[in-house]
C-alpha cells in the first residue's frame, strides 16, 4: 500500500437519517439523532471523545455561521475540541483519519449534515465555481452535470442507455434501503420514454432534493475492539482535485479519481463493495473506467446518491454503506468515494477492511 | 380568529466586489468594448484567459490575444427551465464553445429557439448585450447564421472592480415548536420549552435541549412570564450597508424572562435613550391589542419576540437586578 500511515484506525459505530424531501425542523435535530446514536452504540461518555469534526454548508441554511449553531447536536458545553469543515463530511473523516495519525488522542467523532430543501440547489451550488467566468453566469450543477453527459456521448463511451441503466439498477437497489428517499423498479425502456429535463439528462438521472445527516465515531486500534464488535479498519484515504474550468478538463474522464485509486493500491487485492458519489448517472460510468473494478464487485447497493443525496452527508454515507456491508460480513474489503464540485472536480477514495488490525 | 402565520421565509446577500487583476481585468474591459481575450501560454491560447499556468500553477506572463467572435460547440446541455440566476430567461443551451484562435473552450449561454438548433460542431457567434458593464454576461452567443453585426462603442476606463451580488431564498414551513410558538405570541402568551433532563427552559425553545443532548417536542411546553431582566445590550447605529433598513439609531437588548433559563435576544427599544438604558432593568412587554397582532418577519433561525405582536418593553420600576446575579446569561 502507497499510502504510510502508521496508526491503525477503525470505524466503531454509523448512523444516518433517512434522507427526507423535507425534514420539518432543525438541521441539529437531524445531526443530534445521529449523534446520540453512534455515541449509545459505542457506550462511551460524550466528554471521553478526544475529537469533533463536522462537515456542512452555510449557503444551504443561508444562515451564516449555521455550522457553529449545529455544534448544539454534539453537546457544546463544557467547551469541546472540534472542527468544521465547509465540505462533505467524507473530507471531515478525512482529517479525522489524519488526526488520529498525530497519535496523541483515541477517539473522533465525525458528522456530516444538510437541508437543501429550504433553498434552490441549482441556485446555489454554482456560486462554488469561479466568480468571474462562470458564477455569473448561474451555471449551475445540473447543467454542468449536462454538458458532460453530452461529451460522454459524443466521445462514444457512453449513451442515454447506459446512463438509464445505472438508474434503474441504482433505485431498485433503493428498495432494499429503508434510508432511500427515491427508489422504483423502472426498466431502461420505462426510463428512456420520460422526457428530457436538461437534455441529455432526463430528471432520473439527477439526485433528489434531500435533507439528511450522518455520523460517525472512529478509533486508533488499541481501543477499537472494545468499543465494536466489528470494527471495520480504514487502510487509507487519498483524494485529489482537477481545475474548475470545464474547458480545462476532460469531461470524460476522473484523472484525480485514478491517481488517487494508485495511490491507495485498490487493485493490490479485490474489492467487493464499491459505494460510488454517482450524483448525476453518468458519473457512474466515469467513476467505472478511472477505477476499473473487478468483476463481481457490488456499486452503490444502497441505491447511491441517486436514491437519496443528503449534500455534505452524501459522501459519508457512502463510507457508511460500504462499512456496513463489511461489518455485517458480506463483504472483506470495500471502496468509498466522494465529489465535491461540479462534473466530479474533486474525488476522495477510502478503502475499508474487515477482520483483524 | 385566525392569522395567517407566513412560512419561514428569508433571503441571504451578499453584494461580492472583487478586484480583477492582471488577466480578468483587460479581458473584462476588451469584453465591455467588444473583444474577446485570449492568453497564450506556452504556445497554447486558453480563453477564458489565464493569470497560472494550467498544469504547474506557475504565475505566467499572459500575452493577451484576440480570439472569436465565433466559435465550435464542443458540448452542450438544454437548459429548459431557466432559473433566475441564469442569462437568460427563455430556454438556451449552455455549451462549451471553442472560439476560432483559441484551443480551449469557454463555458457560456448559447440562445436558440430550440434545442433542435443546437449541436456538437455547430458554429455560434457573440452578441453583445445593449448595455455592457465589463462582466461575463455583456455577451452571449446565437447560432452563427442568426448573428447580427453589431458596432460596439467601447467604455470608459478599465474594468478594476467586479460586481456580484449572491442572493438566495431559504423559505420552508415554520417548524412545528416555532409555530407554536408564534401561535402563542397572538395569544398573547410566550411559549418556552422546558428540558426533563436539566429542568432549564428555554425560549423560544429550539426543539431540544443544547446542554444535555435531547430532542424536546410540544409536552415540554409551558407559559413563561412576559416580565424580565436586561441581560446585554449594544446601541445600533446603523450603517448603510446593501440591505439596511434601519435609519435612526436604537437599542437591542437580550432579556431573560422570569423563570427562564435562556435570554430572548433581538429585542429592540426604540423608546427609551441608552443614557438610560442599563443591564439589570427590569422590563415588562406590553401587548398590541389581539386585533391588531400579527406574524411577520418570524423565521426558524433565531426567534425573538417581533414588535407585530408586543408593542414595546416598559420599564416595570421595580429596583434592578444586581448584574452580578446575571453573569452567568451575558455573552
Amino acid at each position: 500500500m502507497a499510502i504510510d500511515a502508521p496508526i491503525d484506525v477503525a470505524i466503531v459505530a454509523t448512523s444516518q437519517t433517512p434522507s427526507y424531501r423535507h425534514f420539518d425542523d432543525t438541521e441539529v435535530a437531524l445531526i443530534m439523532d445521529c449523534v446520540n446514536d453512534v455515541i449509545t452504540q459505542v457506550g462511551m461518555d460524550r466528554h471521553d471523545i478526544d475529537f469533533t469534526i463536522a462537515g456542512s454548508c452555510d449557503y444551504l441554511s443561508g444562515m451564516p455561521f449555521a455550522f457553529v449553531q449545529n455544534i448544539d447536536a454534539v453537546g457544546a458545553w463544557p467547551p469541546v475540541y472540534e472542527n468544521h469543515v465547509e465540505m462533505d463530511a467524507a473530507w471531515a473523516l478525512n482529517e479525522a483519519w489524519i488526526r488520529l495519525q498525530h497519535g496523541d488522542i483515541k477517539t473522533v467523532l465525525v458528522s456530516g449534515s444538510g437541508k437543501s430543501s429550504p433553498g434552490r440547489p441549482r441556485e446555489v451550488f454554482h456560486l462554488q465555481t469561479d466568480p468571474y467566468y462562470s458564477a455569473p453566469l448561474g451555471l449551475d450543477s445540473v447543467s454542468a452535470a449536462g454538458i458532460q453527459a453530452r461529451a460522454l456521448i459524443d466521445s462514444g463511451k457512453a449513451s442515454e442507455e447506459d446512463f438509464a441503466k445505472v438508474v434503474s439498477r441504482s433505485r431498485r437497489d433503493a428498495l432494499h434501503n429503508p434510508n432511500a428517499q427515491v427508489a422504483a423498479d423502472k426498466t431502461v425502456d420505462e426510463l428512456l420514454a420520460e422526457p428530457y429535463f436538461s437534455e441529455p439528462l432526463r430528471r432520473h438521472d439527477l439526485p433528489p432534493i434531500s435533507d439528511g445527516a450522518a455520523a460517525m465515531i472512529i478509533s486508533t486500534a488499541d481501543v477499537a475492539n472494545d468499543l465494536c464488535d466489528s470494527p471495520v479498519w480504514i487502510r487509507g484515504i487519498d483524494h485529489r482535485m482537477e481545475s474548475h474550468f470545464l474547458g480545462l478538463r476532460d469531461l470524460t474522464d476522473s484523472p484525480s479519481t485514478r491517481i488517487a485509486a494508485e495511490n491507495l493500491g485498490i487493485h493490490d487485492s479485490p474489492i467487493d463493495v464499491a459505494e460510488l458519489c454517482v450524483n448525476y448517472s453518468p458519473e457512474e460510468v466515469i467513476l467505472q473506467n478511472a477505477l476499473g473494478l473487478p468483476e463481481g464487485c457490488l456499486v452503490n447497493p444502497s441505491g447511491g446518491p441517486l436514491a437519496g443525496h443528503p449534500v455534505m452527508a452524501t459522501g459519508l454515507v457512502r463510507v457508511i454503506e460500504a462499512a456496513k456491508r463489511i461489518a455485517a460480513g458480506h463483504a472483506q474489503r470495500g471502496l468509498a468515494h466522494a465529489s465535491s464540485g461540479a462534473c466530479l472536480q474533486q474525488n476522495l477514495l477510502c478503502v475499508l477492511e474487515g477482520g483483524d488490525v | 380568529m385566525t392569522t395567517q402565520i407566513p412560512d419561514s421565509y428569508h433571503v441571504l446577500e451578499f453584494p461580492y466586489t472583487r478586484t480583477t487583476g492582471p488577466v480578468v481585468g483587460p479581458f473584462l474591459t476588451a469584453l465591455r468594448d467588444g473583444k474577446i481575450l485570449g492568453s497564450r501560454i506556452d504556445g497554447k491560447v486558453y480563453c477564458p484567459p489565464l493569470e497560472y499556468h494550467p498544469t504547474t500553477a506557475a504565475a505566467v506572463e499572459s500575452e493577451l490575444v484576440e480570439v472569436g467572435p465565433s466559435g465550435t460547440i464542443l458540448s452542450w446541455t438544454w437548459v429548459a427551465h431557466p432559473t433566475p440566476k441564469h442569462p437568460l430567461s427563455e430556454s438556451f443551451a449552455f455549451a462549451l464553445i471553442q472560439l476560432d484562435g483559441a484551443d480551449t473552450p469557454l463555458a457560456h449561454a448559447v440562445k436558440a429557439a430550440s434545442s433542435e438548433a443546437i449541436s456538437t460542431g455547430a458554429r455560434v457567434t457573440a452578441q453583445w448585450r445593449e448595455e455592457c458593464v465589463g462582466a461575463i454576461t455583456d455577451v452571449y452567443f446565437v447560432p452563427e447564421v442568426d448573428a447580427e453585426q453589431q458596432k460596439i462603442e467601447p467604455g470608459e476606463g478599465d474594468v478594476i472592480i467586479t460586481e456580484h451580488l449572491i442572493s438566495l431564498t431559504i423559505s420552508e414551513p415554520l417548524h412545528p415548536h416555532r409555530r407554536r410558538f408564534a401561535e402563542g405570541l397572538l395569544e398573547g402568551k410566550i411559549i418556552g420549552q422546558r428540558s426533563p433532563a436539566s429542568g432549564k427552559l428555554y425560549v423560544p425553545g429550539r426543539g431540544y435541549d443544547p446542554m444535555e443532548r435531547i430532542r424536546l417536542d410540544q409536552s415540554a411546553e409551558e407559559e413563561v412570564a412576559d416580565v424580565g431582566t436586561v441581560v446585554g445590550f449594544t446601541e445600533i447605529n446603523p450603517v448603510q450597508y446593501h440591505g439596511q433598513k434601519e435609519r435612526k439609531p436604537y437599542i437591542r437588548c437580550s432579556i431573560l424572562l422570569d423563570g427562564s433559563d435562556q435570554p430572548i435576544q433581538g429585542i429592540d427599544i426604540r423608546h427609551i435613550g441608552v443614557d438610560d438604558f442599563r443591564v439589570g432593568m427590569r422590563l415588562k412587554a406590553v401587548w398590541k391589542a389581539p386585533e391588531d397582532r400579527y406574524i411577520e418577519d418570524l423565521d426558524n433561525r433565531y426567534g425573538t419576540i417581533p414588535d407585530t405582536v408586543v408593542e414595546r418593553w416598559d420599564p416595570t420600576g421595580e429596583p434592578d437586578v444586581e448584574p452580578d446575579m446575571l453573569k452567568e446569561h451575558t455573552i
